[in-house]
Formats: C-alpha cells, sequence, structure tokens
C-alpha cells in the first residue's frame, strides 16, 4: 500500500488549487464514463436509456439525493478510519467486518437493549455507543495480535471481516440469537424491524427525504478526526511511529498503545458506519448487510491519498455512483456486473490521476 | 605516500571525465555552481570539503543519479549523460554510496549478485570471485552471511566489493573511510592505489586530511557548491586546502579535532577539571551479558563504571558488542544478565522513556534507524523524546515547539531552512547535532551514552560535537563515548576500555603512547 501519501506528512490539509489536482481527477471520472458507455453500448444496451436512468437514480429526485449521501456517510466514516490508521503505516482493510459487528451490536441494543423508552435521543445513541464498542473491538483484536505476535493487520483485519460477516450470518439464522421468531416456514432469516424509537432522526422529518443525523455526525466526526491528525499530539505520535517505529519506541512513545489506538478508532469508526446503515437506513438485520460498503470505504480512504476532504469527496463520489448503477440495472437492464466494472474503472483512473498529479507537482 | 616522479608517468594527461561548468540546482537552493574538474586515468582525485559543500551532488552527477542543470560532461572524449546509474555502471563507473543500498535479508553473495546475474545464479563462482577480492585488498567477507548479521564495517565492505567485483574504470568513494577500522583504512587506501596504478581513476571524497595526505595525486576542494581549490601537490598544500574548505585559519581549529583530523599528532587533550567532587560514581554496569537468538553471546559479563566528569571511550573492532551495549543502555535490547544503575537507581530492562526520564542521554550509532525520524520536520526531531512539554490539552502547541527549536538550531548551529524543516533536508552532519542537542539537554542529564557521534561529519560538524561533549562532561556528565576510531578516544577520553567479542579486554589511560597496547587489545590480546 505504499501508494499511500501521508498528506506529504505534515499533517496540513492540501491546498486545493483549481489547476491539476481537481481538473485531473473530473477528467479521470470522465474517461472511465466514457469507457463505460462504450461497453453498455458493445452489449446491445441504448446508451442514452442507460444514462437517463444513471441521472434518473443520482439527481432524480430528493429521495435518491438522501440516499446517496446517507450511503456516502459509512463509506466515509470507514475511509477517515483507513486513514488514521494508515498515518500509523497501519493498512485496515477490516471495514466490512467491523460493519458487521456495529450492525449486529446495534440491533442487539436496540431490539433488547430496552433502549426504546429512553429519553434525550439515548434510545438511538446506546445502540450507536454499543456498535462503536464493537467494531473498536474488532479492531483492537487485529492491534494486539499485531502487538504480541507480529500478525499484518493486513492479514488480521481481512480474515476479522470474514469472521464478522459470518457471525453476522449466524446471528441472522439463529433463532436463539438475533433471528425473528419463526411464524412459518417463510420466515425470513433476518431480525426483527427496530422499534421506531431507535431508528435516528431525520433532518427534515419528511421520508421523501430522509436525510438522517448521520450526516452532520459524519461532518463533525471529519473535523474531529482531521484536528487530531495535524493538530494533536495523538496525530504526532501516529505519525511518528508510521514512519519510523524503532526511532519513535527510542523517544519514549509507545508502539504498542500508538497501535492499539489507531486500529481500533478504525474499527469504532467502522462500527459506527454499520449503526448507521442499520438505524438510519435498513432497520432490519439481514444476512449481506455489510454490502461491500466497507470495502467502498477503503477505496475511497486510499484515493484520498490521507485527505480527510479527499474521504468525503470519493465517498460521495461513491455514494452517488452505487444510486446510479442501481437504478441503471433497474430501469435501463445494464447488468450489475457492467455496473461494477465501471466502477473499477473509475478507481484505477482516479488511482492513475493521484499519480499524475503527484509528478506534475514534482517537476 | 607514492612516489611524485612514478606519478608523472602514472597518470596520463587526457582526461578519463571532464566535467565543464556544471551547475545542479534543487528547487531554489543551488548545490553546484559553475564546478569544472578532470579525472585522469590513473589518479587519485579527492574531493574535500564540509558537509553540504556540493560533494555527494558531484558524485550523483558522475553516477547518473542527477542530471546537471547547466554544463557538460565528457567521458572518454565523448559527451557523457548518463541516463541513470545503470548507465554509467555499464560504462564502467561505479560508485560506493555513503548510505548502503544492501538487501538486509539476503546473503553477501547474493547481494553481490543482485542486478549482476543472468538466468541461473551461480553463487559458488562469484564466491569464490570474492574470496580472491577478499584476499587481493584485504577486505574480508564470509559470502553466506546474511547482512543484517553483518556490522556497520562489514557492511562497508560489500558495497565495495560489489564495485570492485565490477572492475570499473571510474571507481568512486563517498566518504567510505568512515566506518572502517585503521587497518581497514589503511587497506583500502591502499586497494585505492592498486586500482589507480592500473590505469582506471579513483575519486575519493574525504574529508579526513590524513588520508590526503598519503593517497591523493590531486585535490578539488569545494565550499558552498563552487570549486574554491585545487592541488596538484596536495601533500605539501595540505593547509592551504584545509584553509580553503573551512574559511578560516588553521590555528583556530580546536585543538582536538586538528589532533582527531590528523592534523596535528594525535595528543590528549584535557577537558578541564570537573566541577564537581571527584569519584562519584554515576554510571555502573554490572556483569552484563547479552545472548542474541541464535545463541550467541554478544556482550560476555561487560563490567564498567563512569564516574561524574569522566569521558570513558569504548574502542574496538566494530562488531565486538558495542551496538549491542549501547542498544541495552538505551533500554532498545534487554540484558541476558546483569545490571545497570545510574546512581543508585536500578535501570536494568526499563523502557527507553524511564531511562530517557532517569537522565540517560543516548546518541545512537545508527542516526537514520534509531535517532530521528527523517519523515517529521527538524523542530519535531528536537523534541521527539520531550513532546509532554508541548502539550496543552492533548494539542501540540506547534508554535511554541519551533520556537524553542529555533533556539536550539542557534544554540547547537544547526543549519537548516527553519525549524520546519524536513528533517531529510539536513545535512548529515546538521542531523547529528540535532540528536546530540536533544539528548545532551535533557534537563536532568547525569550521563551521555555517544556510540560513534562523528562517523561522516565534517570538520566543522566534529569539532561542535566535541565541543558540546566536553562541556557537558565539565558539568558533571558523565560520558561514555563509543567509537571505532581509535584517534577520537585517544584525543577525547580520559580512560579507554577494549571490547573484543564481547569482552572487555583491559582499560588504559588515554594516552597515545599507549596506542600499539590498545591496537594489541583490540585484536584479541589482553593486557
Amino acid at each position: 500500500m505504499t501508494a499511500v501519501n501521508h498528506g506529504r506528512g505534515t499533517g496540513t490539509w492540501p491546498k486545493l488549487t483549481l489547476r491539476p489536482a481537481l481538473l485531473v481527477p473530473v477528467a479521470a471520472v470522465g474517461f472511465a464514463a466514457l469507457v463505460g458507455l462504450a461497453l453498455i453500448a458493445a452489449i446491445g444496451v441504448p446508451v442514452s436509456g442507460a444514462i437517463a436512468a444513471f441521472v434518473d437514480g443520482t439527481f432524480g429526485s430528493l429521495y435518491v439525493i438522501a440516499a446517496s449521501i446517507n450511503r456516502s456517510t459509512a463509506f466515509a466514516l470507514v475511509g477517515f478510519g483507513f486513514v488514521l490508521a494508515n498515518r500509523a503505516s497501519l493498512t485496515n482493510v477490516g471495514g466490512e467486518g467491523q460493519i458487521a459487528v456495529g450492525g449486529i451490536a446495534a440491533t442487539a441494543v436496540a431490539l433488547y437493549g430496552h433502549v426504546a423508552a429512553l429519553p434525550l435521543g439515548l434510545s438511538f445513541i446506546l445502540p450507536m455507543l454499543a456498535a462503536v464498542a464493537a467494531g473498536a473491538l474488532w479492531g483492537a483484536l487485529a492491534a494486539v495480535l499485531k502487538v504480541k505476535s507480529g500478525t499484518n493487520e493486513v492479514i488480521s483485519t481481512l480474515l476479522l471481516s470474514f469472521i464478522g460477516v459470518w457471525l453476522l450470518y449466524w446471528c441472522v439464522q439463529s433463532p436463539a440469537l438475533l433471528r425473528k421468531p419463526m411464524t412459518s416456514s417463510a420466515t425470513l432469516p433476518e431480525s426483527l424491524e427496530i422499534p421506531d424509537e431507535t431508528k435516528l432522526p431525520l433532518l427534515t422529518g419528511d421520508y421523501s427525504f430522509p436525510l438522517h443525523v448521520g450526516l452532520p455526525l459524519t461532518l463533525v466526526i471529519a473535523v474531529v478526526v482531521a484536528v487530531l491528525l495535524s493538530k494533536t499530539v495523538l496525530g504526532f505520535r501516529l505519525r511518528a511511529v508510521g514512519l519510523n517505529p524503532v526511532a519513535a519506541h527510542r523517544a519514549g512513545i509507545s508502539y504498542a498503545r500508538t497501535v492499539v489506538f489507531a486500529l481500533a478508532t478504525a474499527g469504532a469508526l467502522g462500527g459506527l458506519a454499520g449503526a448507521l446503515m442499520l438505524l438510519g437506513e435498513q432497520y432490519t438485520l439481514k444476512d449481506g448487510f455489510s454490502s461491500g460498503y466497507g470495502f467502498d470505504g477503503l477505496v475511497a480512504g486510499l484515493l484520498s491519498r490521507g485527505s480527510i476532504p479527499g474521504v468525503i469527496a470519493a465517498s460521495l463520489l461513491f455514494g452517488f455512483m452505487r444510486s446510479g448503477g442501481i437504478n441503471m440495472e433497474m430501469a435501463a437492464a445494464v447488468p450489475t456486473a457492467l455496473v461494477v466494472v465501471i466502477q473499477g474503472l473509475i478507481v484505477i483512473t482516479l488511482a492513475g490521476a493521484a499519480l499524475v498529479i503527484e509528478r506534475w507537482e514534482r517537476s | 605516500m607514492t612516489d611524485p616522479t612514478s606519478d608523472s608517468a602514472r597518470i596520463a594527461a587526457e582526461p578519463l571525465l571532464s566535467l565543464n561548468a556544471i551547475t545542479k540546482r534543487f528547487g531554489s537552493f543551488t548545490a553546484l555552481s559553475d564546478v569544472s574538474l578532470d579525472l585522469r586515468p590513473g589518479e587519485i582525485h579527492c574531493i574535500l570539503g564540509e558537509n553540504g559543500a556540493g560533494k555527494s551532488t558531484l558524485c550523483n552527477l558522475i553516477f547518473g543519479v542527477h542530471r546537471p542543470d547547466g554544463g557538460s560532461m565528457r567521458y572518454r572524449g565523448a559527451p557523457f549523460q548518463p541516463s541513470g546509474p545503470a548507465d554509467s555502471l555499464a560504462q564502467g563507473i561505479a560508485m560506493v554510496h555513503q548510505h548502503f543500498s544492501l538487501v538486509g535479508d539476503m546473503s553477501v553473495v547474493d547481494n553481490v549478485l543482485l542486478g549482476r546475474a543472468r538466468g541461473v545464479l551461480d553463487r559458488k563462482a562469484c564466491a569464490a570471485q570474492l574470496d580472491r577480492l577478499a584476499g587481493e585488498y584485504g577486505l574480508p567477507l564470509d559470502p553466506l552471511a546474511r547482512i543484517e548479521d553483518l556490522s556497520v564495517g562489514e557492511r562497508q565492505r560489500v558495497e565495495i566489493v560489489k564495485c570492485l567485483i565490477r572492475d570499473p574504470s571510474l571507481f568512486v568513494l563517498d566518504e567510505p573511510t568512515a566506518v572502517l577500522l585503521p587497518d581497514e583504512i589503511a587497506a583500502l587506501l591502499d586497494v585505492c592505489r592498486r586500482v589507480a596504478a592500473s590505469g582506471r581513476a579513483v575519486v575519493l571524497v574525504t574529508h579526513k586530511l590524513a588520508e590526503i595526505k598519503q593517497v591523493a595525486d590531486r585535490v578539488t576542494v569545494l565550499r558552498a557548491g563552487r570549486v574554491v581549490a585545487t592541488s596538484d601537490n596536495p601533500a605539501a598544500e595540505i593547509d592551504a586546502l584545509v584553509r580553503a574548505m573551512i574559511q578560516g585559519s588553521v590555528e583556530a581549529l580546536d585543538e582536538s579535532t586538528a589532533s582527531m583530523l590528523g592534523f596535528e599528532p594525535v595528543r590528549h587533550v584535557d577537558h578541564g577539571p570537573a566541577a564537581v567532587q571527584p569519584k562519584a560514581e554515576v554510571l555502573q554496569i554490572d556483569g552484563l551479558t547479552v545472548t542474541d537468538h541464535q545463541g550467541v553471546t554478544r556482550l560476555d559479563n561487560f563490567t564498567l563504571t563512569v564516574d561524574r566528569g569522566e569521558i570513558v571511550g569504548v574502542a574496538g573492532v566494530e562488531g565486538n558488542g558495542q551496538s549491542e551495549l549501547t542498544a541495552v543502555l538505551a533500554g532498545m535490547m534487554a540484558p541476558t544478565q546483569g545490571r545497570i544503575y545510574l546512581g543508585d537507581q536500578d535501570l536494568t530492562g526499563r523502557s527507553p522513556r524511564e531511562i530517557t526520564a532517569a537522565g540517560v542521554g543516548i546518541v545512537p550509532e545508527d542516526r537514520h534507524a534509531v535517532g530521528c525520524v527523517t519523515g517529521m520536520s527538524l523542530a519535531e526531531n528536537i523534541y521527539l523524546n520531550r513532546l509532554d512539554e508541548f502539550t496543552r490539552f492533548g494539542f501540540l502547541r506547534r508554535a511554541a515547539l519551533e520556537r524553542d527549536a529555533a533556539a536550539m538550531m542557534q544554540r547547537f548551529d544547526v543549519r537548516a531552512r527553519g525549524p520546519g524543516a524536513p528533517f531529510s533536508s539536513l545535512s548529515g552532519g546538521n542531523q547529528q547535532k540535532a540528536v546530540l542537542a536533544r539528548e545532551i539537554t535533557l534537563p536532568n542529564l547525569a550521563c551521555l551514552v555517544a556510540a560513534q557521534p562523528t562517523r561522516g561529519l565534517d570538520v566543522g560538524a566534529v569539532a561542535a560535537v566535541y565541543g558540546h561533549i566536553r562541556a557537558a562532561c565539565s558539568r558533571g556528565v558523565a560520558i561514555l563515548l563509543v567509537s571505532s576510531e581509535l584517534d577520537e578516544l585517544l584525543t577525547v577520553a580520559d580512560r579507554i576500555v577494549v571490547l573484543y567479542r564481547g569482552q572487555l579486554m583491559g582499560a588504559c589511560a588515554a594516552d597515545p603512547s599507549r596506542r600499539e597496547v590498545i591496537g594489541a587489545m583490540m585484536a584479541g590480546q589482553p593486557l
């Protein structure tokens, strides 16, 4: 993961100049979109219909806009965690599992924690905190493995992801855990719907524009993470350990504590993403709950090259792309596989664009 | 010394490589300006200059790492514009860099084969070649040893052998003797002479005047990126060359620095009486033993005390337990047996943080790996171990940090663009001064352990390092100076102990007349 740049190590926010830094990514997305359209044309789907379906799915209604932004918050939270851990040269690829355990914890507390009657928003805050704790635990497990026995966190977070995802499957399959009571053989393997009090409040109160409190929360967290990385001693320690763990150790900075902090925080943010998805959007826990959001968030973190605004930009892009892709599939019969291919193309061209910008800036 | 009459016959008149008005800029910084020089077949051409004078940049231009912004080069009579190091290598230019480029997890022979081998690896043939070179040039190496298990000095030998095996026509060595033993230096200078005698050009970048006196046919002196002096008879004109290099008079040179550089005969320089009552033991090392993970005893029942205001030198061939000794004292390695006391405080097995808090400053042998975080700023590195002083509610007070660092830069003459400059942009000497500044300004400093503190530094920086070490000493700090430069220890230390295969071979006063005795101990003969 050497392509990840730590904001040139200074921890400051990048200067957004209009020149290559912005134009190149736009051109990259445009190029990928053109290739995508060519592929769509090649399989015989009318291009104009596909474009119309995509636009309709992304900006066609207030509803899809809100849904896209809600989805983006989950990507962004995982992306922030990735950037934070990456400051310490740690690569957290376990977002998927952290989302899953977050979803399990939030569901369990919302359904069986007797929180529905609590005042002051505690009815949804407590399930969120449970998700944060579960995600932090999932991240900390990988950290402890790394500190105690040197296990590479790429391996451990990825494998813990599988465990988390299958744990969720077990939870929704087993009536002794979170599966809703089986009244007939047709009862789906999923949890009960969470009580209304535990659902995240909508910003407008209007279900046709279902933007929930996850958005302001994510923006606050963005500021907190950016400040933590650039202004605090914690951020300094992350950077020192990331750049030279031996010298950091000699200077009295604890490697173990820093690694545990970094991965646990990344995991906590993943868990919170899971809580937003469950409490704000899905309301019932089902198999396939995490839907690859952990990997989209990871890619957002990678593409951001260590910048928090970059994570937000990439997350919005992916959030809207997903909505458009879903609608292209439903309305224009473009196969899902092709939508995924186009997404991959965009990631690759954006990564290539990052390289171009880097060379540009160097010369 | 070489015979001047044979020199003129040996050195060809036609240059092998000529640089014509070369200029090299990095951003707004001009590293080299209008530099012209000739390298002739058969000569040893020394490049002399302080750190930051542009010596390494010059080497990198010749080796194709950088391209000049102005001027031109000619090699073997034709225009020379190497596309990169591989191109230079292919054309017969080999270079030993200041920093090693070895794969730590591979054996010596594999490192030599790296980038040379085609198809099937013929380790046996390569090992035989290594043995031949080792015998020929006095650079003994175990071809199957892993690089990671070698000392810094041995790694340097691998780098040198890597070049020699290519049979280059131009051999560039960037500060090659900084890590070698007196015997090894002599052997290397001998290598240089032999390579030159066979009609090749040797470029030796150095700041050690003794070496110039011994082998240089011609000298070019750089200062601030310009050629400020040249000499075809360096042995006779050495004073003028040094003056040109440091732009000051030789008389102004600190006594011990002059002595250490071979400028004057080596003699002990007293650091003045300590301002404290004598015979107060500060650092007490008691029966320290380190056995590594392979079961090899690296440090064997080592016992030593250092008093207040005393400088004790640890001499020895590199790889005889010095690294382990400093690592254990720094808290980076746990001893297998034995104890370390500071006053009556037991520091055995304490963490680096606790050791710093107790008042032990450590200048590590490997500055880049242990001493600093090159990706961070100068200010951040100067206060790496004292961040708590610049913290309010978890926030780093960056302005205060940079202000205090600026004061430190002034006090320790650390030259950089500013406290916010990336540490990697500093020259080696300035990096070392910054590390020393950090460790020597610990508020409760009682003991300073300095390992190879002047390695690779130029005259000015060496003098500065000695000055600060002596000043600390006269404040009553106990100082343990680990060095493979015997001259350095004879000049600066009060007492010298010798490490051989992890054991204390003996101790004696730092008296230059005892040099033979100490040398014998370094070779394993007890007193």
